[in-house]
């Protein structure tokens, strides 16, 4: 998607007159906007401010911004020299200043005002110049296939033809980046792309025999070869895209200062020397002071696929991804329900060893988070994703089911368990056939209170490639931008999925319950 | 049938039981009496192992309990005293999530392994004799106190103890349900049933009772048919609480 060839060669022709009908329209607004609400172009703002605020990601971030090594309190990467350049050019004393977000994220922070601009390895899509303006390339990326050293394939065309066992290649990619929909898009069907959180995780992933292969941005590809010596390029490059900075449609004066300023940056060859410092330059580079006079053009045809249409138009993705939810929830609470009650009757009836073992199993359970559970079953332990996902959800829910049933077997009153002894039942038979019975009634609401809060805490299975709902949200509302058409759907389906659960929930305890019937409880 | 040699009970420092000389031969109805925090409740709850006691021994037919025992020894040995004696518990104990009849049936099919219907031919006969056959599948909370405590002795008899272990069955109950509960157990009484009865209710126990055992301070200060203890206190303690039982 980021790769448009054509865009380069025609903008020159086109330039002149798109800027000037969007001077035109910029004095239309900024009429109606002084007139209006008196709110000024963001480039006034940054000006009285003294400070360019950009939104950047810094997690695993490098060589584009990344803690300093040197200073680890402040953030170093080629972009963050660009910013510094830009913002000097705005005026008299403007410094940028770094403002820490979720990649995936930070147009939406865009959009709330907390930055000016964003500026992260953004690259130019037709669907993002829609709704926010563009400034020219700072940057021409291309995507470096990393394979592990050995790997039989020597470029990306080779991955057309599936494995010598028939299945198809796994090429682990950031989650909607360029690199994501190119292998989605390329058409090959001998590819399954994996999709991680970070570009570090996807190559850990292929170092570890996880995945056959990564596609990263180049940039990324080049600095981070060191760090995963298992890792060695595979074939030349492919695809092309630009970085550009992104800002709010209302802030003409703004990108059109930046853009003249990247312009004056490349020209001056000054913009060289900071990809030299930071080993990016190539000679790909040469392109940004010569083939763009300005911001790349929007094509107009673009404009039909918007809005609430896209929601049924992605609907099997939607589908797909939500029975990923329920198989995740299904497959790890009837598990971690089991475990826990386990881990609860150990603890009240257990030798003193094992009591004391299981308080540990508890608290180290529920004292880390879940993220990090999953990290070590995938990344350390190197288990296939769904038996990961589905053993760290059962594991972690396992840890808060036992302390809800240890508070359901204390409230069961002594009594009952006497009862049953003094009949001559084992302390096995009376735990199974008269406390725990009593117990589960007691605890159906916490219990299926918790198993609603574990639907939705599939989501961090994410980070471990599986794409639920939460992340197919996140990659259709990034893709498309139809973030609150996209937000509702998956909110009404979440709702969808876990209402009939209350409902069992409630009808459960009606039938459990004591409360004056006569059910024939067997 | 019941001997209990020198029975020390101590909760931390306390000492509850301190040394505790009682035997119940077979068809004996035995009552202990005697203030409350005396030790009879304690003292019962040893004999079929619920508590364990620091000194001394209980016998129970063949069945050894011993102080020195292991914690595993004494479990098993509890479970063999558990299905030789029936206990009915002050606050009833019935099992909550059952019915009346599945609350007889219970330990009967899962503990000796009768067939249900076995089973449950023999509860109806129990539950008809203390007078509970109309109340099959009620839920123990939909039954007064003195409904539920005659199920739990029909629970206890459907395992055919040897020993019928009444744990102050009364206390919980007001005067009428008090009388049916009372009816029930002079009943077995009269049937022979080996019995040993903590209870507060002197006319039962001057009625029913073949020997009398009075509790005191940890110790069994006095033993003797009922004649003897309702007529000729020869002890301090049994005098007043006679005298006491009489002003109530």
């Amino acid at each position: 998607m980021g790769e448009d060839p054509a865009a380069s060669e025609s903008d020159a022709s086109h330039e002149v007159a798109g800027r000037r009908g969007r001077a035109g329209l910029v004095g239309a607004l900024l009429l109606l906007a002084l007139a209006a609400t008196a709110r000024a172009d963001a480039l006034d703002e940054v000006r009285a401010r003294g400070t360019l605020r950009y939104g950047s990601d810094m997690e695993g971030g490098a060589p584009y911004a990344f803690p300093d090594p040197d200073s680890p309190r402040s953030v170093a990467g080629f972009e963050v020299d660009i910013m510094d350049r830009l913002a000097r050019a705005l005026g008299e004393g403007v410094r940028a200043e770094f403002s820490q977000g979720p990649w995936d994220r930070l147009l939406g922070v865009l959009d709330s005002g907390r930055v000016d601009v964003v500026v992260n390895g953004y690259e130019w899509t037709p669907e993002r110049a829609e709704d926010y303006l563009a400034t020219r390339p700072y940057y021409i990326y291309q995507l470096q296939l990393m394979g592990p050293k050995g790997t039989p394939a020597g470029s990306w065309d080779d991955l057309g033809r599936p494995k010598p066992d028939g299945s198809p290649w796994t090429v682990a990619v950031l989650t909607a980046s360029a690199a994501d929909d190119f292998a989605h898009d390329s058409d090959a069907g001998a590819v399954r792309v994996v999709r991680f959180d970070g570009a570090t995780d996807a190559m850990l992933a292929v170092q570890n025999g996880q995945c056959d292969f990564t596609l990263q941005d180049g940039p990324a590809a080049a600095h981070y070869a060191g760090a995963f010596p298992g890792l060695r390029a595979v074939g030349p490059p492919v695809s092309r895209g630009y970085y550009v900075i992104y800002a709010r449609r209302s802030d003409h004066a703004l990108r059109d200062a930046l853009d003249a300023a990247i312009g004056r940056l490349a020209a001056s060859g000054e913009l060289r020397r900071i990809l030299e410092k930071h080993g990016v330059w190539n000679d790909l580079q040469a392109g940004l002071a010569t083939d763009f006079q300005g911001p790349i053009e929007v094509p107009t045809t673009r404009r039909a696929a918007r809005g609430w249409g896209l929601v049924p138009h992605y609907g099997d993705r939607l589908r797909a991804a939500a029975l990923v939810t329920l198989g995740l929830s299904f497959g790890s609470m009837p598990l971690a329900m089991a475990i826990g009650l386990m881990v609860a009757i150990g603890r009240m009836y257990g030798p003193a060893p094992l009591r004391l073992a299981l308080a540990a199993y508890v608290e180290l359970i529920r004292g880390t988070p879940l993220m990090l559970q999953l990290y070590v079953l995938f990344f350390v332990l190197k288990l296939d994703p769904w038996v990961a996902g589905i053993a760290g959800l059962a594991i972690n829910y396992s840890a808060y089911e036992a302390e809800i049933y240890r508070a359901g077997l204390q409230a069961v009153p002594r009594g009952q368990m006497e009862a049953a002894l003094a009949l001559g039942m084992s302390r096995g038979q009376a735990l199974r056939r008269v406390v725990v019975p009593q117990a589960a009634r007691i605890v159906i609401p916490p219990v299926s209170n918790d198993f609603i809060a574990l639907f939705k805490d599939t989501s961090v299975c994410s980070v471990i490639t599986l794409v639920e709902l939460t992340k197919e949200y996140s990659i259709l509302a990034n893709g498309t931008r139809a973030v609150v058409e996209f937000a509702t759907a998956t909110a009404a389906i979440y709702l969808a999925m876990s209402l009939p659960l209350s409902w069992f929930a409630r009808w459960a305890e009606r039938r459990l319950g004591a409360e004056g019937t006569k059910g024939g409880l067997a | 049938m019941i001997e209990a040699r020198g029975v020390v009970k101590r909760f931390g420092t306390v000492e509850i039981l301190r040394g505790i000389d009682l035997s119940v031969s077979r068809g004996e109805v035995a009552c202990l009496i005697g203030p409350s925090g005396g030790g009879k409740s304690t003292f019962l709850r040893c004999l079929n192992g619920l508590e364990r006691f620091q000194e001394g021994r209980v016998t129970i037919g063949p069945d050894v309990l011993d102080a020195r025992q292991s914690p595993r020894e004494h479990a098993k040995a509890a479970r063999r005293a558990c299905l030789r004696t029936g206990m009915v518990f002050q606050s009833f104990n019935l099992f909550a999530h059952r019915t009346v009849l599945e609350n007889v049936i219970e330990a009967p099919v899962h503990v000796l392994g009768m067939k249900r219907d076995e089973a449950v031919e023999r509860a109806r006969g129990l539950l008809d004799r203390v007078g509970m056959l109309h109340r099959l599948d009620a839920r123990p909370r939909e039954l007064s106190g003195g409904q539920q405590q005659r199920v739990a002795i029909a629970r206890a008899l459907a395992m055919g103890p040897e020993v019928m272990l009444f744990d102050e069955p009364t206390s919980a109950l007001d005067p009428k349900t008090t009388a049916e509960v009372l009816a029930v157990m002079a009943d077995l009484a009269r049937d022979g049933q080996t019995m040993l009865v903590v209870t507060h209710a002197m006319g039962f126990a001057r009625k029913a009772a073949t020997m009398i055992h009075v509790f005191g301070d940890g110790l069994v200060v006095e033993s003797g048919p009922p004649d003897q203890i309702f007529g000729a206190p020869a002890h301090d303690a049994t005098r007043s609480l006679l005298a006491e039982s009489r002003v109530a």
